[in-house]
């Protein structure tokens, strides 16, 4: 039985109208980076609360650490960053971070030293202004952005849990919250994280959990996920003038369950049962000047396309992030 | 059930009280709260003072038609009630005149040579009527102070057309009786007027509905600001919505003590440093041995408000009563605001709580005036108005123990109902955002299991 940090099992939740979470299951190694993936609605956010005892599942069980996740002082040993994100807007910068630090039971003191230390680490405090000393309303948005991320780690929780962190990040903190999972990761602590956007589950994740309609699609890791899905993509590129030329095969459905251009090339799933030598040879066929022809492991998001399908996309969902 | 983890309790607890005893309203508020109430306590007593004399009370035409000496005994009688004033005018006419003469004194009036004219014709002989016609016709006060000096002479006249001795009937008639009112308590004779009890009563439940629905109404907007900001699913992942609920309530409570603390110690002190220097001043300008009298009867020099004062078990009361009618009622605004997700919705949301509140109030003027009817025993003992209205009645008149043990009691079961209450509509309406709950929908959330 391997170290989890997070373990639910059979979680079922239901709102009046509507099943949020339908009977999931899944495991989150203990030192993972983890991806939550789903498009909007798909239960993500319900699930997360449920693992943070913010709301009660119907049924099912929820254990962290081994313990189940209503032992008291087991949040204190979480780090919690929410979607919708906010703070106190008319409070001192280092008096909401005090406040969110004893609240998880970081005594006074030591937090002051702790917000001292992230603050300069996150160029909040340089030498001519300490924005600690502000309210937090006359912080920009990216700094407010830092002063929450500050707030969710200043614990040194064991496990972290980010519900789509990166959406509204500018560039410049999409890379720190990227540097930050990464530094987590090494010093052995296990994130969680949400997102519809899979280039950055890809980058960072060891494990992914594909969620729609409440319901889990796989989870697993990362590249068990990708070889399970097998070679059954082709990325193919052709000189420019040929592509007209080459739309009657990639339509033909006996071969190409799927053809989704990506611009400088095709990203192509094989039909089931179709042979890629024949998708080649018909290409040859059209005298198009193949530029590349290479038989790839999909991307996640090919996966989520092909598993969660089109519905999905509908709804909101955003591959290319 | 209600979990409550007393070490986050703290944390959150402190939060809530110490960032609102730092904004500037607090200061604000708790500077200028004594002012305020000094003003409206001394205010009303130092213009009512003041008015007598400056009022040239006594500056009226009397009309006088019986054809006896009448209009100049009320003449004299005026002068002596009001020395500081310019002495009436007589006129001396035949009832044929009448008419005339009150056309003339009318033209006097709107001339302001003269604040109003007195008519004594054949009725008032007769003990029938007197009239009174003038600028300040509608002030009862005034017409009452002129009254009764005409009365007075009239009365002594009629004594006197009875064949007593002139001397006689006025030292018959001379009446200078104080008013002194007692207490009478449990424990036998209180010290302490009237006036002081009433004052202190009024005052007392006056600052429990204000403290109330301030800082009830402050806990509502506390709420909706964590949903608004969003920050509350930070603070939830960290600690229970009861403990945070908990928190709220205490601190905000104990702000609210905070203030009336400060702003009892400001005005008592004010009273104490202020009063005496503001009476004496006062009691110069005046200078009538009435206007002392009456200054007395109404308890405001500092040694009658000291009597006033509550002793330390009343205090405790009143204290326990708005401890436990604060947690009611706030409980309840939490819950108004969780209710919300935008400022608009805050009005509707909070209309019963606010409904319950003002009822309360309605009923004051009531209960001052009668403490022991029906209807104040049970307003007194309805737990939503309980808190308001029994500290009230507790300073007016001695309450049955049982009465406030039962009303106490019934507050108590109130709040914590409403803490139930509340901590469930809180736990689900926290995180809820959009359009305001129907009652069916609120009903669920209350439903949801803790």
């Amino acid at each position: 039985m391997p170290d989890l940090a997070i373990e639910i099992r059979n979680v079922v939740k239901r709102y009046a109208g509507h099943v949020a979470v339908r009977d999931l299951s899944l495991s989150v190694p203990r030192g993972s980076v983890y991806g939550l993936l789903g498009p909007n609605g798909a239960g993500k956010t319900t699930t997360i609360r449920m693992i943070l005892d913010i709301i009660i599942p119907d049924s099912g069980s929820i254990a962290l650490f081994g313990e189940p996740h209503l032992t008291p002082g087991i949040a204190n040993r979480i780090g919690y960053l929410p979607e919708e994100r906010g703070l106190y807007k008319k409070m001192q910068v280092r008096r909401v971070l005090k406040f969110l630090a004893e609240l998880k039971g970081v005594e006074g003191r030591e937090a002051e030293k702790r917000i001292a230390h992230w603050m300069e680490r996150f160029e909040l405090k340089t030498a001519e202004k300490d924005w600690g000393l502000s309210k937090v309303d006359e912080l920009s948005r990216g700094m407010q952005q830092k002063v929450q991320f500050i707030g969710t780690l200043l614990h040194d929780p064991e496990l972290v849990i980010l519900d789509e962190p990166f959406s509204g990040l500018d560039p410049i903190n999409a890379q720190a919250l990227k540097d930050t999972i990464v530094d987590l990761k090494e010093r052995g602590r296990t994130v969680i994280f949400s997102t519809h956007l899979m280039d950055n589950a890809e980058r960072l994740c060891d494990s992914v959990c594909i969620i729609a309609h409440g319901d889990k699609v796989l989870d697993g890791a990362v590249a068990d996920v990708k070889a399970r899905a097998g070679t059954r993509v082709v990325a193919l590129s052709v000189a420019g003038e040929a592509r007209d030329a080459i739309t009657p095969v990639l339509a033909d459905r006996s071969l190409v369950a799927r053809a989704d251009d990506q611009n400088r090339f095709y990203e192509i799933e094989l039909a089931p049962g179709a042979d890629a030598q024949i998708l080649l040879h018909r290409i040859m066929q059209t005298g198009a000047a193949i530029q590349r022809f290479e038989l790839v492991q999909p991307s996640l998001h090919q996966i989520f396309l092909e598993r969660v399908g089109a519905s999905g996309v509908e709804e909101g969902m955003s591959g290319q992030g | 059930m209600v979990k409550v983890d007393f070490r986050k309790l703290a944390v959150v607890f402190r939060r809530e009280y110490l960032e609102r005893v730092r904004s500037k309203w607090f200061l604000i508020g708790t500077l200028l709260g004594p002012v305020f109430l000094g003003v409206l306590m001394v205010l009303p007593a130092y213009l009512s003072m003041r008015q007598r004399p400056s009022m040239d009370l006594a500056n009226v035409i009397v009309i006088d038609a019986t054809g006896t000496n009448l209009g100049r005994r009320v003449s004299e009688g005026l002068k002596r009630d009001f020395p500081a004033s310019p002495s009436p005018r007589v006129k001396i006419v035949e009832p044929a005149r009448l008419a005339v003469t009150e056309d003339s004194a009318v033209n006097a009036v709107v001339r302001k040579e003269a604040y109003g004219f007195l008519v004594l014709d054949s009725n008032t002989v007769a003990n029938r009527s007197v009239r009174y016609a003038g600028r300040n016709a509608s002030s009862v006060s005034d017409v009452q102070s002129l009254m009764t000096g005409v009365k007075h002479e009239i009365l002594a006249q009629r004594l006197e057309n009875a064949g007593l001795d002139p001397a006689r009937v006025n030292a018959l008639t001379a009446e200078k009786l104080e008013t002194k009112t007692e207490k009478i308590g449990n424990n036998g004779r209180e010290a302490g007027g009237g006036f002081g009890n009433l004052a202190f009563g009024y005052i007392i439940a006056f600052l429990l509905y204000m403290m109330i629905a301030l800082y009830g109404q402050n806990i509502l907007r506390s709420v909706l600001e964590e949903k608004t900001t969003r920050v509350a699913e930070v603070v939830v992942s960290s600690v229970s919505p009861d403990t945070l609920l908990a928190g709220k309530v205490l601190g905000a409570g104990l702000v609210a003590i905070t203030q009336v603390t400060a702003w009892v110690a400001l005005t008592l002190g004010m009273l104490f440093y202020l009063g005496p220097i503001l009476f004496s001043r006062m009691s110069g300008d005046a200078a009538t041995a009435g206007v002392r009298a009456r200054a007395a009867a109404q308890g405001l020099p500092t040694d009658a408000i000291t009597a006033a004062l509550p002793t330390p078990g009343t205090a405790l009361m009143i204290l326990a009563f708005f401890v436990l009618g604060f947690i009611f009622y706030s409980a309840l605004f939490a819950a108004a605001g969780a209710m919300v997700s935008s400022q608009e919705d805050v009005q509707q949301a909070a209309m019963p709580v606010m409904l319950m509140l003002i009822s309360s109030i309605i009923f004051m003027q009531p209960i001052l005036l009668g403490p022991g009817t029906t209807l104040s025993r049970t307003m007194s003992l309805i737990p939503f108005s309980a808190p308001i209205l029994m500290p009230l009645r507790m300073s007016l008149i001695p309450v049955p123990w049982w009465e406030l043990a039962a009303s106490l009691g019934g507050v108590a079961l109130a709040a914590m109902a409403a803490i139930w209450l509340s901590a469930r509509i809180y736990r689900v309406g926290l995180l809820m955002y959009g359009k305001r709950p129907s009652f069916s929908e609120l009903a669920r959330w209350i439903r949801y299991a803790g």
